[in-house]
């Protein structure tokens, strides 16, 4: 068991004659991962890194039957890529690429709405069960198969969380980043949701950051949860003195959720336990035992 | 992508919106020119454009500015030249701008309206539904944070579609909220859809117009405007990007910005050199518990290019307040010999006269400590990022 990807997953990936993607999915694949082809259009009917290469991602789908499909498109090409992802049926799409522009996110979110595709990132560096599936850029070697999910919106923060699960003599059931744009595919609660419904699953550590209402929207969703597996959280940006924003619509928007300091006392106000340190998870996690 | 007020209303203007007669000024003469061009009789409203809020309530550090903020009303006409004076090349310091301020290096003269009621207007994206939203108050300026945080109904939310016009019972909604009177109704509708077009058109990420003045006519007139652009669709927007203001941002963010980094800059003493914003963050966190300040974050994201990263490091080094550089680089898609060769090539060009404590996790971290330590330069080792800390404080202390 892990959440979203084990080894049976059959992963596609659209972009895959790319320098970055080749790199990558020879890494993945050299981990294990069932990559079972790969999309660019143009170029189908070749093989590359010795997997098949299709046109569509419909085509792919109905040679391969993958199930996932991981994305080293380029930003501006995101939004058509999810949605021809989408179409094909794909039940998970994890996008790599940074600087997917914010109308775009806007409407891959509501072309997703009443589909069965969950989106990972963008700007993530994607999810990893270790020992049996990578989609994305982890740097595996720091990785071992064990029983605490790690969800995150920070990307390098996840490594570090990962590192904390190393010292505290544990493993990690699935690590996911969830991205660290503005707008993202799924958020803490759908997350938090399968780790909670994942017997491998023992505890969960999220790592939160300044911006937007995630962690306090989270918090509410764990608080009214009847049986809560214990969830360790780190926010990152208490000293952050100003950003560069302008006006006050942001502030708005969230309610007047600025600081961290009021997501850290929302996750512990629903029984999340929380760290000022990140290298402080170590500890908490042993006291877990 | 932030722009001036000014540019602000000239796009708004564009979409049907009404903004007050004003005239951009670089100088105390043109600034009266503009004065009398754009009304033959005062009070004339002479505002300083850096881009920040709150910048009546702000205040200059230069004495001879005066003790008003960036906004000022002028009644006579004898008055602009010198109160224009006392504004331009001055520093502008506000919540916003943070304890440093903004240098104004142009005010905009406009004149004044005389207006029965203001509220507040904008158009922004919320992050955990991804929609687009419409946010209206019948407030003054001052009580917006106060009202988010305390009286949430104050305050009306109003989705908007993402592809085409404002809905008709939108705008009636806007109206009822606002309570405002029948003759505004047309008006109001122009604004609500003139602002969703600018916002769609253009790949704004942020809006506002704070506040809307309601002239006696009925007629709506945007008094002040700020639009925030979405910088990862600035591709899309090319005649948007000449708007953009260096002067508004430092040589070395602007350097920063160039091999696509993102660099901040406050006023502490170390400077962080990282591979993500959160890890920044944590950082910065870190060094605050031990009363260590941060003076700039750079944050060469996954950077492949040798020469774009030591120039990026570079930027660390030369900067006069940093007194202490902390380098905490998690390799994954970044490999961390390409930062290892990064610090030694920028060392060489402008030497490394501060200590340096360096951590590297992930791709590649062996080959990386391999090339500092042939390199002999004198950087200290760490583990996890606490560490890296810890003994960064050691060694700023004995360097003190």
């Amino acid at each position: 068991m892990s959440v979203f990807v084990n080894k049976e997953t059959k992963v596609l990936c659209q972009g895959i004659t790319g320098t970055q993607a080749s790199f990558h999915i020879q890494r993945s694949l050299d981990y294990g991962t069932k990559v079972v082809g790969g999309v660019t259009p143009g170029k189908g009917g070749t093989l590359h890194l010795n997997l098949p290469v299709f046109d569509t991602v419909k085509e792919a789908v109905a040679e391969t039957g993958a199930t996932a499909s991981v994305l080293y498109v380029p930003a501006k090409a995101v939004k058509s890529a999810v949605k021809e992802a989408a179409d094909a049926g794909m039940e998970l799409v994890v996008s790599i690429a940074d600087g997917v522009p914010l109308k775009d996110m806007l409407e891959i979110k509501q072309l997703l709405k009443g589909t069965k595709t969950r989106l990972i990132g963008p700007n993530t560096p994607g999810i990893i069960t270790p020992g049996e599936a990578r989609l994305g850029i982890f740097p595996e070697n720091i990785h071992n198969p064990g029983r605490i999910g790690i969800v995150s919106r920070s990307s390098t923060l996840t490594y570090e969380a990962v590192l904390e699960t190393k010292r505290a003599g544990e493993g990690q059931s699935t690590v996911i980043g969830l991205g660290d744009d503005v707008l993202i595919g799924m958020d803490f609660i759908d997350t938090l949701t399968a780790f909670h419904n994942d017997a491998q699953t023992d505890a969960i550590i999220m790592i939160g950051q300044l911006g937007g209402a995630f962690e306090e929207v989270a918090a509410a969703w764990y608080k009214q949860l009847e049986h809560k597996k214990p969830v360790i959280a780190f926010v990152a940006g208490n000293a952050v003195p100003f950003g560069h924003k302008m006006g006050y619509a942001g502030d708005i928007i969230t309610k007047g959720y600025i600081s961290v300091q009021d997501k850290k006392d929302a996750l512990s106000d629903a029984g999340i336990i929380v760290v000022d340190h990140i290298n402080d998870i170590h500890l908490k996690l042993a006291g877990l035992k | 992508m932030n722009i001036h007020e000014y540019q602000a209303k000239h796009i708004l203007s564009r979409y049907g919106i009404k903004i007050p007669k004003g005239m951009i000024a670089y100088t105390p003469t043109e600034a009266r020119a503009a004065a009398e061009k754009v009304s033959g009789r005062g009070p004339w409203v002479l505002k300083a454009q850096v881009q920040s809020g709150a910048r009546r309530k702000g205040y200059f550090l230069e004495k001879d500015a005066g003790g008003e903020g960036g906004i000022r009303v002028v009644r006579y006409r004898r008055h602009i030249a010198e109160t224009a004076a006392q504004m331009l090349g001055s520093t502008l310091v506000t919540m916003q701008t943070g304890p440093l301020g903004k240098k104004v290096s142009r005010i905009y003269v406009e004149a004044f309206n005389e207006v029965e009621r203001n509220f507040y207007m904008a158009l922004a994206v919320s992050r955990v539904a991804a929609e687009l939203t419409l946010l209206v108050a019948s407030l003054k300026d001052e009580d917006i944070l106060k009202a988010a945080l305390n009286k949430p109904d104050k305050i009306l939310k109003v989705k908007l579609d993402i592809a085409g016009d404002t809905r008709p019972e939108q705008v009636r909604e806007v109206i009822d909220f606002l309570k405002l009177k029948p003759r505004s109704a047309a008006h109001l509708e122009k604004l609500i859809n003139g602002l969703h077009r600018a916002f769609l058109e253009n790949d704004a990420s942020m809006i506002e117009i704070n506040p809307v003045g309601v002239l006696k006519n009925g007629d709506l007139i945007a008094l002040d405007a700020k639009i925030s652009f979405d910088d990862n669709a600035l591709f899309r927007h090319p005649d948007i990007l000449t708007l953009k203001d260096d002067c508004e941002i430092s040589e070395r963010e602007l350097q920063a910005s160039r091999y696509k980094f993102t660099y901040s800059e406050f006023d502490g003493s170390v400077g962080c050199i990282v591979n993500g914003d959160g890890l920044a963050l944590a950082a910065m966190d870190l060094l605050r518990d031990k009363n260590i300040g941060t003076a700039c974050f750079i944050n060469v994201k996954g950077g492949v290019d040798k020469d774009k990263i030591a120039s990026g490091i570079k930027i660390i080094m030369t900067n006069p307040r940093v007194e202490g550089i902390l380098l905490n680089i998690l390799g994954g898609f970044l490999r961390c010999d390409l930062i290892a060769d990064g610090i030694v090539s920028a060392a060489s060009e402008v030497g490394l006269n501060v200590p340096m404590v360096v951590r590297f996790e992930g791709t590649n971290k062996e080959r990386a400590r391999e090339i500092l330590e042939n390199s002999r330069l004198p950087v200290i080792w760490a583990d996890t990022m606490e560490e890296s800390v810890d003994k960064l404080a050691v060694a700023l202390e004995e360097a003190a």
